[in-house]
């Protein structure tokens, strides 16, 4: 028989985080859903409108409409892009080879630099004139040049790059921690039955890492419906809307443009959005527990 | 590998490893290549590429005397000293009730908390702001650090109570029966153990407290509490955007989070695997 303690003080061990919890993240969802239903400049008083704001950025709001988009084309971009050169560092760097700790640190260093600041190396690297990559093509004496995060065209990706090149250390090091729970004497056993390198990666490693699979795809979709800081250094939304996110919109309605309401309820839609990632990361879970 | 693997299999994977860091190391060298040359050097025409005739000290001590940053970076190190210690205790409270004591619906408590991973801080930005200028909480240390714990809390709990599950329970049982109570129990037996797993929160809380951008730039509005980020955003523009001054502040204020990743990596991979399995 196990001996359980069944005393109330059990609960106040989650006594703090709960309070905490419930006032910065929980009271405030449902605070920030009712001022979108509001016509507010966030100091006179509110007009209840009902769901108008809602029906404005749907119905009648093309920037929002680029920017729902562009959230979209950004989670598509972290699944297919992030997420596979995670796993190929991951993968990498998990070998046992002479200098696999500093090529870890190395890899992961970007992570260590604020999202804001990287954002703004970035703008020097994109730089028409004197940044590295156009100076780099003419230092191998190629006519090549662009204007990069000032072409609407190619913009967003070259925001992109920059976000990759950042955030790549999260999801490898989620990776990597996933590839220490895969047991070492499975694969030892698929290897004596002559199972292939590639049909073990594929069948075991991955398979087994199942849980890591889910955690980092939940974190990826979030940290795109998120993505802010390197947005809003590199080209805040511009140029012309090209590069607008949500973030960026929600950000300049609520504080540049004084629309708190619509400003809130962006910010709801992506609470809204971000369901469709967390009930079924969340059924996961428990199922799991 | 071990030392069976083929040698041919070995150079592709150091030939892959250098293209890669070749890749990645290219925003690095922009970083320093730029700090240690002056606003001049650059439109004079020295390339990025080519070395200075004198290296720009001065783009670090004007970031330090004009940018004012050894005051932004001693902001950040009051809040980011307060959150992850705290928060970290605050988290491991919960995990610690979540995984080894008697509570009801242990996993909808889990479930609960770990819904916040996924909110976007936007939510909280307008009611915050609006009952923090009530409560006179805008502009303090407390108010940002409070918020940061509240952001904190479902990744710390997914974390350590992945690790504290992991821990066998006989060590609980052997514990009471030595007349432990769940504090001693909680302080002095499972916490050691989930070092690890405390390591791991130590570095990612520091890193994302020390570099959070979006809060404190809607929390804080006075210059003398400007936290790193912040205050970073303060040197565009305000001199024209002097690019060689920029860069060596931000070189300047990773240093810190540096030193706590090198303090605490050893554990870092060890510590996530029990947030990656369920």
């Amino acid at each position: 028989m196990k001996q359980e303690r069944t005393d109330r003080s059990a609960y106040l061990f989650l006594l703090p985080a709960t309070i905490i919890y419930l006032s910065v993240i929980v009271v405030p969802v449902f605070y920030s859903l009712y001022i979108s239903m509001n016509k507010w400049n966030g100091i006179g008083e509110m007009t209840f409108v009902g769901l108008d704001n809602y029906a404005n950025l749907f119905g009648n709001d093309p920037i929002f409409r680029k920017a729902l988009a562009n959230n979209l084309i950004w989670i598509v971009l972290t699944i297919f892009v992030t997420m596979t050169v995670a796993l190929i560092f991951a993968v990498i760097l998990n070998k046992r080879f002479r200098g696999r700790t500093f090529f870890r640190g190395f890899f992961y260093f970007p992570c260590v630099i604020a999202p804001i600041a990287v954002s703004i190396i970035w703008r020097w690297i994109y730089n028409p004139n004197v940044g590295f990559i156009n100076q780099f093509f003419a230092a191998i004496g190629s006519e090549y040049s662009q204007s990069w995060i000032s072409d609407p065209k190619v913009s967003l990706y070259a925001i992109f790059a920059a976000a990759l090149w950042q955030a790549i250390g999260q999801p490898m090091i989620l990776f990597l921690a996933g590839l220490q729970t895969v047991p070492v004497d499975v694969l030892e056993a698929a290897t004596i039955d002559g199972a292939s390198n590639a049909r073990r990666f594929f069948s075991i490693t991955c398979i087994m890492m199942k849980e890591t699979f889910v955690i980092v795809i939940a974190n990826l979709i979030t940290a795109a419906m998120k993505v802010f800081d390197v947005v809003q250094g590199l080209t805040g939304g511009g140029p012309n809307n090209a590069t607008q996110m949500l973030s960026t919109y929600m950000y300049s309605q609520t504080f540049q443009y004084s629309n708190v309401g619509t400003g809130t309820a962006i910010a709801c839609v992506m609470v809204l959005m971000m369901m469709v990632v967390i009930i079924p990361y969340v059924l996961f879970t428990a199922k799991e527990s | 590998m071990d030392a069976s693997m083929k040698p041919y299999r070995k150079i592709i994977l150091y030939v892959a490893l250098t293209i890669l860091a070749l890749v990645w190391v290219v925003p690095i060298f922009t970083l320093i290549a730029t700090a240690i040359k002056s606003k001049q050097d650059f439109y004079g025409g020295i390339s990025l590429f080519a070395m200075p005739e004198t290296i720009a000290w001065s783009n670090f001590t004007n970031a330090i005397t004009q940018g004012r940053l050894l005051l932004y970076m001693k902001n950040d190190l009051i809040v980011s000293c307060l959150k992850v210690p705290i928060g970290i205790f605050v988290e491991a409270l919960a995990a610690f009730a979540m995984t080894r004591l008697n509570i009801k619906h242990k996993t909808g408590v889990f479930i609960f908390f770990l819904i916040g991973m996924m909110l976007p801080m936007q939510t909280a930005l307008v009611p915050i702001n609006v009952a923090f200028s009530k409560l006179g909480l805008l502009n303090t240390y407390f108010g940002l650090f409070y918020v940061y714990v509240g952001f904190g809390i479902s990744f710390g709990i997914l974390v350590l109570r992945g690790f504290f599950l992991s821990i066998p329970k006989d060590i609980d049982e052997a514990a009471y029966i030595d007349g432990c109570n769940k504090w001693r129990l909680f302080w002095s037996i499972i916490l050691p153990v989930a070092k690890p797993a405390v390591a791991t929160l130590v570095i990612t809380d520091f890193l994302s407290t020390w570099n959070e951008y979006l809060l404190a730039s809607v929390i804080i509005n006075d210059n003398a509490k400007k936290t790193v980020p912040v205050g970073i955003m303060t040197f565009v523009g305000e001199h024209g955007t002097d690019y060689g001054y920029l860069c060596a502040g931000v070189l300047l204020s990773v240093i810190p989070v540096l030193i706590v990743y090198l303090l605490f990596q050893r554990h870092f991979v060890e510590g996530l695997a029990g947030a990656v399995k369920g």
